[in-house]
């Protein structure tokens, strides 16, 4: 459509009522309803203009669905979009596209082959004599680049799939913004940065804003909210439950305002002391789906009674290290042991028999099958597991009380067993992966990123479990890439670095300033090195 | 489903993008949908509703073409049922048994495909493992049969040898594709398709240099003895047996039962749905391909010993056997590959069948247009189970992340 023109294709809304709107987009009244589930209640947002407005909840609170509203994916019940101070009733994401309105959705739209400038052209190419006019297109992009500090215009010819995920995500905001993106809707769009890109982002985010972009900023993360907005809207079961300035309100505010109750942001104290060895892994060496060593000699010792963290920018071996570890990839080189037997080359089903627990970093795509329903969903890893199956047959009665009580114990919502895991929340999904893991009665838990994407509410919760897990004298590995949840639960932090465990620290020791450096792979020089007498069952540190 | 189904919307899904069709074809949608959650009855009542929509827009083709559509119609039911009245179904005239008989065949080789298509792999060598199946089988007959006693047990005992040894060689040569995708990438339609020409072709020449009786033209085994044959309590004279339709019903029960209440059909169905959550459960994927094809083979071999004893007596050049194999193809998608809906499937298909043949042999309207009208009725039923399962996989393609 307007492709050669990258800036007024929202100007046609505002040519009226626009120019004295001080807001850029006004949701009032909106409802939005699927079947008996109100997804969003009279819901009211004003974005100001130039502005960045999160939008905060948990998960299932209807935040994306309210901006699917305003972005013509979904079509409200009541209530009225206007965009510019224009009412405003999109068909289609189209219409809302011409009409500034811009979506970076949490998984990118992008096709991983293609060209960085491919990618942002796509759909709105400008021609000429019915070719795609290159120069033209590479042109624009660059000036888009140079105005707000993008450096993906050095790699506009690169394919997409080769970026790291900030870059694609930059990539995500150069095509809105050559679509003429004046309204920006940025859903989750930390979930998948390093802190260090975050820390981009934002900066990123305040050039936009400062040349008069609006930005909708979705997340679930107080602090993010209160450091990258000026406004924030709380939604509570699709009810804005309170917006508030950022600079005038706190993370315990926000919190309660979130999940209604006071929430305790306490790190807890380690009272247990750790016992014998459970897991031990010595020069582990693992390759990975690119055919490259992502794992390169990793040792390490993870005790009864003990959470060993794995704190590391994602990409940097630990999903490696975590599956070669549960027996879902083969190990190149290296040995682990489990309990004094090698479990090196055992399989992912012997493993789950000897009770060696694994909550999978995708939920979606390992942790859960989407379309069974709970109660089928109970029987994964479970099929060799008696009373479930006796001798190959499986009694759906044994696996219904068995997703009935998980359900219960770990506060599934819905209490509903019937319920097909896709129709789920995150939350409520990893609730139930957990509780189903937990279940198994193991005597070591691997754990990748159990708390992603996941509700204030169960985190809390799933970080109580693992504590009692620990405190049970369970042997815990816990990979994450958030850094607050690392040092809230481990008893030792390993830091990993392009395949290997830069140092192994005390969590008590170490800043968060400290462990960014580490996970960026340098070594501290201050001299808060841990404590060693306690610290170490191993040689893991310091490659 | 319907409140099921858009809760994830409400929730953290990331769906819908730019190219999404909801917005402007909200009604299409709303169709797919309350497609997605219709019951059994309803798609049964679809199913009909289908059949008599593509049979009149038949007949208006029938008559366009000058031929009589009131005949035509006339001689399809009679084809089908031979009667016109329920209490004469199993009549004199056996026309019930010209359309059970394929149906037997449909509903065991389309257990065989539903196997493999429920497990994600695609089985396209039924009709291979079929050949073989009922050549293994009748190689036996002959073989043995004249070694053991005659009368009723000793045809009992050929048959339930040659039964095993057809099963058995339609489930190894239906490995042979399965370990060739599992532990060497091969692409299982690919190979099977090709398997399905060496199996012919293997066939053939094992008929025409070890089996050919002395002194005939024709490549095929002798005539099996008359004791080894079903017993026929009903419809008498045909080559139709109650005891294959029992074992076709069984085995679409059995398999059934095998899917949902088993270890084995847990770890199948979960790999076919989402081999990452498979893997993840300890199930281990290469074998579980290979299991999953041994297993279909051995289905698809049954099917080809039943129809060789039930219906042929004997086993001839495997190119002159009908196409079981690719249309199991259709009736196992005709019941969204579950193995009880291939029951229904296979009869329609066995009707369709038997009901043409009989317009062919009855009225002067060509092949050609009978088995365009056949292949309406196919499309018409087919098409809203395939619209059923498209609208699934969407939704599912939504939800994910």
């Amino acid at each position: 459509m307007s492709g050669t023109d990258t800036d007024d294709a929202g100007a046609e809304g505002s040519s009226t009522t626009g120019e004295g709107s001080s807001y850029a987009a006004q949701l009032s009244g909106i409802s939005k309803r699927f079947g008996d589930v109100v997804a969003n209640d009279d819901v009211n947002l004003d974005l100001e203009r130039g502005s960045v407005h999160a939008l905060l909840g948990e998960n299932g609170s209807g935040k994306t669905t309210l901006m699917n509203v305003l972005y013509g994916l979904y079509e409200q019940d009541e209530g009225t979009v206007r965009v510019d101070g224009q009412v405003r009733d999109f068909d289609s994401p189209r219409d809302a596209i011409d009409a500034g309105v811009g979506m970076i959705h949490q998984h990118f739209q992008l096709v991983e082959p293609m060209t960085v400038l491919q990618n942002v052209i796509l759909g709105t190419e400008p021609t000429r004599g019915g070719l795609v006019d290159e120069d033209a297109a590479r042109a624009d992009v660059e000036e888009i680049c140079e105005r707000y500090g993008f450096d993906v215009d050095e790699e506009l010819d690169t394919p997409v799939r080769e970026l790291d995920l900030g870059a694609q995500q930059h990539v995500e905001i150069v095509k809105s913004l050559y679509r003429g993106a004046e309204i920006l809707v940025l859903d989750e769009p930390t979930a998948v940065l390093t802190p260090q890109e975050v820390e981009g982002l934002f900066e990123v985010m305040a050039e936009l804003t400062a040349s008069g972009r609006s930005l909708i900023f979705i997340t679930h993360k107080l602090g993010e909210a209160m450091e990258a907005a000026d406004e924030i809207t709380v939604l509570r079961d699709g009810h804005a439950v309170g917006t508030v300035s950022a600079n005038a309100t706190s993370r315990e505010e926000l919190a309660e305002l979130m999940v209604g109750r006071e929430v305790l942001f306490d790190a807890d104290d380690r009272t247990t002391e750790p016992g014998d060895p459970v897991l031990t892994i010595e020069d582990l060496q693992v390759i990975g789906d690119r055919g490259r060593p992502t794992v390169r000699g990793v040792d390490c010792q993870i005790r009864e009674g003990e959470i060993l963290g794995v704190a590391g920018v994602e990409g940097n071996g630990q999903s490696e290290l975590a599956e070669s570890i549960v027996g879902l990839r083969s190990v190149a080189d290296g040995t682990v042991t489990y309990e004094g037997t090698d479990i090196t080359d055992a399989s992912r089903r012997s493993l789950i028999q000897d009770g060696i627990a694994y909550i999978p970093e995708d939920r979606q795509s390992e942790g859960l099958v989407l379309d069974y329903d709970l109660e089928r969903n109970a029987l994964l890893g479970n099929q060799t597991v008696e009373p479930f199956v006796r001798r190959g047959v499986v009694d759906w009665d044994a696996v219904g009380d068995h997703a009935e009580s998980i359900v219960e114990e770990y506060d599934v919502e819905p209490h509903d067993t019937g319920a097909m895991a896709e129709s789920l929340s995150g939350g409520n999904q990893q609730k139930f992966v957990v509780g189903r893991e937990f279940e198994h009665d193991p005597r070591a838990i691997v754990a990748a990123h159990p708390t992603r994407g996941v509700d204030i509410g169960s985190i809390e919760f799933i970080h109580d479990r693992l504590r009692e897990m620990r405190d049970e004298g369970l042997a815990v590995l816990l990979v994450s890439s958030k850094l607050e949840e690392i040092q809230q639960l481990s008893d030792r932090i390993a830091v990993m670095y392009e395949g290997e465990f830069v140092d192994v620290v005390d969590p008590g020791a170490v800043t968060e300033q400290d462990l960014g450096l580490l996970m960026t792979g340098n070594e501290l020089d201050d001299g808060s090195e841990p404590d060693s007498g306690t610290t170490h069952g191993n040689g893991g540190d310091d490659q | 489903m319907s409140s099921t189904d858009t809760t994830p919307a409400a929730s953290d899904d990331a769906s819908g993008d730019g190219t999404d069709a909801g917005g402007d074809d909200s009604l299409g949608r709303r169709a797919l949908a309350r497609l997605v959650d219709a019951s059994i009855f309803e798609r049964l009542g679809i199913a009909v509703a289908s059949t008599l929509l593509a049979l009149l827009i038949g007949l208006v083709v029938v008559a366009a073409a000058g031929y009589d559509p009131v005949l035509f119609i006339d001689n399809m039911v009679y084809g089908i049922f031979g009667t016109y009245s329920v209490a004469d179904l199993f009549g004199t005239n056996n026309r019930l048994a010209q359309t059970l008989r394929p149906t037997v065949t449909f509903i065991i080789t389309g257990v065989a495909v539903a196997i493999a298509f429920r497990a994600g792999v695609f089985n396209i060598g039924v009709q291979g493992q079929f050949v073989v199946g009922g050549f293994a089988a009748a190689a036996t007959i002959v073989s043995i049969a004249g070694s053991l006693p005659g009368g009723a047990a000793g045809g009992a005992m050929v048959i339930v040898v040659a039964t095993i040894a057809a099963i058995a060689a339609g489930g190894l040569y239906a490995m042979l594709p399965g370990i060739l995708k599992a532990y060497a990438g091969a692409n299982e339609i690919i190979t099977t398709i090709m398997l399905n020409f060496v199996a012919s072709g293997v066939v053939f020449w094992l008929l025409d240099a070890y089996f050919r009786p002395g002194g005939t033209f024709f490549v095929r085994t002798e005539r099996f003895p008359e004791h080894v044959s079903f017993p026929q309590p009903i419809f008498e004279g045909t080559s139709f047996s109650v005891v294959g339709l029992a074992i076709a019903l069984l085995t679409a029960g059995v398999v059934f039962w095998i899917m949902e209440r088993t270890r084995f059909g847990y770890d199948l169905v979960t790999s076919g749905h989402q081999a990452d959550a498979a893997s993840y459960s300890g199930v281990d994927a290469k074998r579980t391909i290979v299991a999953t094809m041994t297993f279909s083979g051995m289905v698809a071999g049954l099917a080809g010993a039943v129809y060789v004893i039930m219906v042929l007596s004997y086993f001839s050049d495997p190119a002159t056997l009908p196409t079981f194999g690719f249309d199991a193809i259709a009736v196992s998608l005709l019941a969204a590959n579950n193995p009880l809906g291939v029951i229904p499937a296979g009869l329609l298909f066995g009707g369709l069948e038997s009901g043409g043949n009989f317009v062919n042999q009855s009225s002067d309207v060509p092949r050609q247009l009978i088995d365009g009208v056949v292949g309406l009725v196919v499309l018409f039923v087919a098409a809203p189970e395939l619209f059923r399962m498209a609208g699934k996989r969407m939704d599912v393609g939504g939800d994910e992340q």
